[in-house]
């Protein structure tokens, strides 16, 4: 029964002025691609993701995070899309500045402190 | 003299203050300067300026993955910023730059991707 309610309050959403039909939804859907690609990389080392588009994203997601709850009508998709991208966003930023890489375990810094042992030169 | 039944042009002052500039209504308007509506469009440049910089980057070091999001971002927005109503030729502008720069990179890794593949 619960289901039912569920399904209709979404049936309700998606066929009205704010729903699928519209851009009001879309507009939001096809950025989500950003904090997924974001989650893509949580696996890659911190040397192979750019700074310059990571630090970009954090000021974009917090300039639309404002924008998505003072437009009319209310946009909690668009803010929700941009809240999860700055998150994530802002993770790799961290890691990028030597912060801690969950995804390897330790900090990232920790990888360039210990250089890797010079080969010896026979005497 | 029939200087006070003659129609007169408003002095300066009246004028001035009756049309304000153009500069002062763009400033004042509801998606303005001085509001979130404005500012937040005009910070997706930071996304293409961001993507420029990276040009000089190896591409073993760029991210597919980020470059198709933009990409597909970028390219869906910018359609939609011509159905809208008003279109929003500033917003389709800049995402039409977004989709540029992340097609731009994902041609640098298609290309290279090509050349290792052939060696």
């Amino acid at each position: 029964m619960a289901l039912l309610q569920t399904w209709s309050r979404f049936k309700s959403w998606a066929l009205g002025p704010t729903g699928l039909k519209t851009t009001h939804a879309w507009g939001p859907i096809s950025n989500a691609g950003l904090p997924l690609s974001g989650i893509a990389d949580i696996t890659k080392p911190p040397e192979n993701i750019s700074e310059n588009m990571t630090a970009a994203m954090c000021l974009y997601s917090l300039l639309f995070m404002r924008f998505a709850w003072r437009v009319q009508p209310r946009n909690y998709l668009l803010f929700g899309v941009h809240v999860s991208n700055e998150l994530i966003q802002a993770y790799h930023l961290q890691r990028i500045l030597g912060g801690y890489d969950f995804y390897a375990g330790r900090h990232a810094s920790q990888e360039q402190a210990t250089p890797k042992a010079a080969p010896t030169v026979p005497a | 003299m029939g200087d006070a039944n003659t129609p007169r042009p408003p002095s300066n002052g009246a004028v001035a203050a009756a049309s304000t500039s153009r500069l002062r209504q763009f400033i004042n308007s509801p998606a303005g300067p001085k509001t979130i509506f404005f500012w937040a469009p005009a910070m997706k440049w930071a996304l293409v300026i961001a993507g420029l910089r990276d040009i000089n980057r190896p591409v073993e070091r760029v991210s597919t993955a980020q470059n198709v999001a933009l990409a597909a971002t970028g390219a869906i927005w910018a359609r939609w910023s011509f159905q809208i109503v008003p279109k929003n030729y500033s917003l389709a502008t800049v995402n039409v730059f977004v989709c540029a720069t992340g097609l731009y990179h994902l041609a640098r890794k298609a290309k290279a991707y090509m050349a290792t593949r052939s060696a």
